[in-house]
This record gives C-alpha cells, sequence and structure tokens, in this order.
C-alpha cells in the first residue's frame, strides 16, 4: 500500500494510506489526507493512481503551491522516496516495489547440510568489528601518498559509518563524528551546527578544540558562509590569508596566524540538518616552514562533505524514529483515554437515572423512589471510586505500604462487601479460610485491590453462564514453600485460549461496558510489588481459577524488605 | 381502554428500571429486553407503541443493531427513539429519532410522551 508519512508540520508523525484511486490533500475535513496547517489550501492537491504501481501529484491551483524534492510542481510523477511539501508540512512518498512480488523462498534456498548440493567448507571468517581493517595500511607494503591519503580516507569513513550504526543518540553521535575529524584531519577547532526542525534556528550542538589550543576561545563562523554553505548545499574551504604576500618567507612582516576553516553541509535524504565546521591557524613559523599555509586541501573538503553526509543520514533516522514513537504514544494514549471515559459516560448515565428517580420520589412524596433511586446513585458511586482507584494504583510507581495484618482478615472483608453484587448476579458467593494462617506481613490495602478484583470478575463471569452461578474463595498457606495462596474459582463459561495473552494487558476488557480493563492489571502489579504472581487457569465452559501467590514474610522474621 | 405500550431495550439494567419505573408513573405498558435479539422477539410479539432502543446494546456496529428495529417500527408505524454515543448525523436518517449519550432522563420521557401523543390513540391490534 503506498503512503504518505508527514516527517514535518503539525500532523508530523501521521501516516496517510493512499488506498483510494484519488486521494485529495488539503485542509478541508473532506480530504483524505487532512492537514492541519494554515498555509495549505483547503483542497491543495491530489494523488491519482494512473495504473497500479504508478501515482500522479496534481497541484490543484492552491495559493502556495506544491513542492517535490524542493521544486514547485502542477503535475507530478511520483516515485518512492519523493518528498512533497505543501505549506509548512513535508511528507514523505513510498510505494511498494514496483517488481512483481515474486517468491524469494522459492529463488533462495536454505538448505541443510546433508540435503546440500553444495560442498562449501568454510575457510576463512572475519568477526562484524574487523571489518574495518579492510582499509588498513599493509606494514611493508608499498605505498603511494594518493593510495595512503585514499586508504585513510576510506578508513574514517568506514568508522563514520560504524559509529552512526551503533547509537541512537544524536549528541552522542555528533561527539564520535567529531572525534573522528579530529582524527583524521589537522584541525584546531570544530562545531557541529544543526539546523532546528520546527524552528529552523541554528543549534551549536558540538564544540571540539585540540589539546594545547585555547579552549576557552570562541568560534565564530560567519554567518555569510553558514547562509551560503546552508542554502547552496555546498562545502566551502576558506581562508583569511589577503591577496598579499604575508605567508611568503621572503616578506618583511610575518606575524598574524593565517585561518583556515572547512564548513560542509549535512546533508541527508530530505534535507540539510546542520553544517560541520573546522579551523585550524597556522603561526608564521609553520608557513614558512611548510613553504604556504595550506593545511586544509580539496580532498579534507571532500571527505568532510562525506562524514556531514553520513551524520546527517543519522540524525534523520533518529528524528523520524523519535517521530514515530511519538505518534504511536499519542495513539495509545487516545486509546486509553477512550476506553476509560467511556466507562466513566456510562457511570454518569447511572448516576443521572438515579437522580431523577430520586427527583420524581421527592416531588410526588414517595419515599420508596427516593430509596430506589438512592441505591442507584450508591452503586455507581462505588463504581467510579473503584475507577478511581485502580488508575491511581495502576499510573502511580508505588510501593507497597507493608505492615504486619491478617489475610483472612483482608480477604473476608472483601468477601463480605460482594456479596450484594453476587446476590444482584445470582451468583452463591463461598468463602473458606485457611485455618492456620499466620500474621503476615503485606499491603492490606493492596492486596484487597487485587483480591476484589478478582471477586468482581469471577462474580461476573458465573453470572453470565448457563448454570447457577458459583464462586469459591479460599485461602492457603504453605509454611513450607514460605508462600501464601488465594484462590478465586468461578463456573462460568472460562476465558478463550485466543484472550489469555491480553488478559493482563491494560484497557483490554472483554466485559463490555462494564470492565475498565484495569482490574486484572492492577491485581498483577499489586501482586509484583509484593514479589508473587497471578495464575490463571481457565478451561472453556468448565470456569476459571486465579491464584494469587505470594511470599509469606512472618513479622520480625527478618528486614521487611521484598525482594524484587 | 387498553394501555399503550413501551419496549425498553437496553443492555443497562438501571436504565431500564428507571425508564421503567418513569413510564409506568404515567400510566404505560413497558416491556423490557437486555438484549437486542430478545428485544426483537418482544417487538415482533407485541407491537408496542414506541420502542427505545440503545445502539450499544450488542457489540455489534450501529446500523446492524438499528436496521431490524427500524424495519419492525416502520411496520408498525410507530416511533423508535434511538440512544447512542456516536454522532446524530449517521443514525437521523435511519431511525428517525436520535438521542445522544450521556443523556438526562427529564427530557428522553417528555420525548417518549411527545412522540405517542403525536401517534394518537392506541390502534387497533392486528395480531
Amino acid at each position: 500500500m503506498p503512503s504518505l508519512f508527514v516527517i514535518r508540520g503539525n500532523d508530523q508523525g501521521t501516516r496517510f494510506e493512499l488506498d483510494a484511486p484519488a486521494v485529495g490533500l488539503g485542509r478541508d475535513a473532506s480530504n483524505q489526507v487532512q492537514l492541519h496547517d494554515t498555509e495549505v489550501s483547503r483542497q491543495h492537491a491530489e494523488i491519482r493512481r494512473v495504473d497500479p504501481n504508478t501515482f500522479a501529484l496534481a497541484d490543484l491551483g492552491s495559493s502556495n503551491g506544491t513542492f517535490v524534492n524542493g521544486r514547485r510542481v502542477q503535475q507530478y510523477r511520483l516515485a518512492s522516496g519523493d518528498q512533497i511539501q505543501v505549506g509548512s508540512t513535508l511528507m514523505l512518498f513510498t510505494s511498494p516495489t514496483e517488481e512483481p512480488a515474486e517468491d524469494l523462498a522459492e529463488k533462495v534456498k536454505i538448505a541443510s547440510p546433508r540435503a546440500a548440493d553444495d560442498q562449501s567448507h568454510i575457510v576463512h571468517s572475519v568477526t562484524q568489528q574487523e571489518g574495518s581493517r579492510l582499509f588498513e595500511l599493509q606494514a611493508g607494503a608499498p605505498q603511494s601518498p594518493w593510495l595512503e591519503r585514499a586508504q585513510a580516507n576510506l578508513q574514517v569513513i568506514y568508522r563514520t559509518a560504524l559509529a552512526v550504526s551503533h547509537t541512537l543518540d544524536i549528541d552522542q553521535l555528533l561527539h564520535r563524528i567529531m572525534d573522528l575529524i579530529f582524527e583524521s584531519l589537522e584541525a584546531d577547532r570544530g562545531c557541529i551546527v544543526l539546523v532546528d526542525p520546527d524552528t529552523k534556528k541554528l543549534l551549536p550542538k558540538v564544540r571540539r578544540t585540540r589539546k594545547g589550543a585555547r579552549s576557552d576561545e570562541k568560534i565564530t563562523i560567519s554567518k555569510t558562509i553558514l547562509d551560503y554553505v546552508l542554502e547552496n548545499n555546498e562545502g566551502v574551504l576558506t581562508t583569511d590569508a589577503r591577496d598579499d604576500q604575508r605567508w611568503n618567507p621572503a616578506a618583511s612582516i610575518l606575524q598574524l596566524d593565517i585561518r583556515e576553516a572547512i564548513c560542509v553541509p549535512m546533508q541527508g535524504r530530505y534535507d540539510v540538518v546542520g553544517v560541520i565546521y573546522i579551523d585550524t591557524s597556522s603561526s608564521p613559523q609553520e608557513i614558512i616552514k611548510q613553504g604556504g599555509a595550506a593545511k586544509f586541501s580539496e580532498d579534507h573538503l571532500k571527505l568532510m562533505i562525506a562524514i556531514a553526509h553520513q551524520a546527517a543520514l543519522a540524525v534523520e533516522d533518529t528524528r523520524y524514529y523519535s517521530a514515530m514513537v511519538q505518534a504511536e504514544r499519542l495513539a495509545a494514549v487516545g486509546q486509553t483515554i477512550a476506553t476509560v471515559s467511556h466507562h466513566i459516560k456510562n457511570i454518569l448515565q447511572g448516576i443521572r437515572g438515579g437522580s431523577y428517580l430520586i427527583e420524581m420520589g421527592l416531588k410526588d412524596h414517595d419515599e420508596s423512589l427516593v430509596r430506589k433511586g438512592w441505591g442507584i446513585v450508591e452503586k455507581n458511586q462505588t463504581k467510579i471510586s473503584s475507577v478511581v482507584m485502580d488508575m491511581l494504583t495502576f499510573s502511580k510507581e508505588r510501593e507497597p505500604d507493608l505492615s504486619p495484618a491478617e489475610l483472612n482478615r483482608v480477604v473476608a472483608d472483601v468477601v463480605e462487601l460482594m456479596q450484594s453484587r453476587a446476590a444482584d448476579e445470582k451468583v452463591a458467593l463461598e468463602w473458606h479460610p485457611a485455618e492456620a494462617m499466620p500474621t503476615l506481613v503485606f499491603d492490606p490495602e493492596g492486596l484487597h485491590r487485587a483480591v476484589l478484583n478478582v471477586v468482581t470478575n469471577a462474580i461476573d463471569a458465573a453470572g453470565e453462564g448457563p448454570r447457577p452461578g458459583q464462586v469459591a474463595v479460599r485461602t492457603h498457606y504453605a509454611p513450607d514453600e514460605g508462600k501464601v495462596r488465594v484462590v478465586v474459582e468461578d463456573n462460568g463459561p472460562g476465558i478463550p485460549p485466543e484472550q489469555m495473552e491480553t488478559l493482563f494487558s491494560p484497557f483490554v476488557s472483554t466485559k463490555k461496558s462494564r470492565g475498565t480493563g484495569l482490574g486484572l492489571p492492577v491485581t498483577q502489579k499489586i501482586l509484583k510489588e509484593h514479589g508473587g504472581h497471578v495464575h490463571v487457569q481457565s478451561a472453556a465452559g468448565q470456569g476459571s481459577r486465579f491464584v494469587l501467590e505470594l511470599p509469606a514474610v512472618i513479622p520480625g522474621s527478618g528486614p521487611q524488605t521484598l525482594v524484587r | 381502554m387498553v394501555k399503550r405500550s413501551v419496549l425498553i431495550v437496553d443492555r443497562s439494567e438501571e436504565t431500564r428500571e428507571v425508564l421503567k419505573t418513569a413510564l409506568e408513573r404515567r400510566g404505560l405498558r413497558i416491556l423490557a429486553a437486555g438484549e437486542a435479539r430478545r428485544g426483537l422477539e418482544l417487538a415482533r410479539e407485541h407491537h408496542p407503541d414506541l420502542i427505545v432502543l440503545d445502539l450499544e446494546v450488542d457489540q455489534l456496529p450501529p446500523a446492524e443493531v438499528c436496521g431490524p428495529f427500524s424495519e419492525q417500527s416502520e411496520a408498525d408505524r410507530t416511533p423508535l427513539v434511538v440512544l447512542g454515543s456516536c454522532r446524530r448525523g449517521l443514525f437521523g436518517r435511519l431511525c428517525g429519532e436520535f438521542v445522544s449519550k450521556p443523556y438526562h432522563f427529564g427530557p428522553l420521557v417528555r420525548k417518549i410522551e411527545e412522540l405517542l401523543e403525536a401517534t394518537g390513540r392506541p390502534r387497533a391490534r392486528s395480531a
């Protein structure tokens, strides 16, 4: 499926699939590619499918024009990798490969040793890291200066590529690139300036001075040179040696240093993301010794352009990657909010219903109606407090509030609390406490929540089944294992195998409007905080069994912190 | 006089209870169902004078939930009130009266009364 991916602008990170024969781009909501960009016209442009693998872009008389790869176009046949700019939105067009899909598994065979008609054996192997030695000079081999230099340059480029492939952190990468530049060129000072993708401001990122050079010195880069490099996308080599005879050893005045600089654009796949600047000064003595000031040559400039290109690709990669991560995160947040607000909306509907009955009862002086309404309001109040508590437990990185407590007491409270709900669902709720349960160290409030959520689910499940619903809650103490368990069993319809995987994923609920999708994730979180876990067994038509297992910590038996 | 009847199809027991209580006090006979299939059976059997349908009664797409009820109410020439969270535009055309959730019960009950008045006296039933 061909697509447009917004790499800059208000819709950054959005991917539009071009699945229709004609797709409109514009600010208006009628466009399949709707852009939230005031510089985009309402009906700005259109992408048409000419044949299955060809797409044509047409400007629809927009006010600000449509640009492909920086050039204004009216009509344009798109190729994968083209950049489309409308207003301040920049998009990347990608389409599947045009070659008919062939089954590569047919063409490339991975043969087992025995079946192979291939008699190859390994004669030599090189580790991945050793690849860089490809360009190393061999001692003793005759070398021409040109070959030596070319090999050294290749070596630098190879190492740059390695640095690029090994890090996703832009700052760290730029420092590494600067190291490499300083190792291979005689620079005294250097800096990397990035262009901020949003504000277009220039932000200095890395500054480096050679040892021995004055490090507190400010690096001043001429704006004229920077602009020239950025606008023309060309690297420049500059010197402040004037057309006078300063560097002529024969000249009498030889006092000033001569500064040479190289400034190159960081040209990536789509944009110039910044510049790299290095400079060096030659003292009069050096100039005399070398017979000239030129420490930097055109070769150096070319090498720098190549390095900067590699660095730019990495900067772009990292930016698009984080834009994508950000977009995914926003989508997840949206999903979460949708689930929670749906749940709260249902609760609100219940509260409104209850209040309506109360109002009616008060008007008619009918106490039974008021009582009925109040019952509904109260039930929904419990629901909302439970949603809020679950959300809090889930959102906080919290330490369990450990204190000596009675597990049987905590579970008995939950069972008592849930009796009325069980009765509503016509479910028999049984409670079998362990006889010899010692006082243990745990977070009573946390465990209360954890057990409550599992028991609530069990009652709901048991209420759904065709048989009379039954839920049994047990506690169990295993001193030899040093563990306690709370077991909750129901005779509901059971959990289908495909739902087992998402059982503990937050905001995935199968209880339709009744569930927030937070119950089991919260239970699991609390048990993990205690160094325990939740086991689930379920068989279709047989019901489910949840075991909440945690270490039995006897008060005073050691440090009362849990090892997780 | 035969009592006029209203069918409530909503998965929330609370909503069914509130509407039932309020409408019974206004002299109406209430039929209620917690799922679409049962609701449709009641509609076909009793031909209620009005149907209140919550689109979230099943996990089906709203149009699929609404369709059969819409046909039934058209055949009976009785109003259908649809409660839903989706956009009004989608269902106004299909189902007549749309009430967006979360709603207030007062206005909903008034709307039901108005619609019943507008459709006049109970018809002689064929079934």
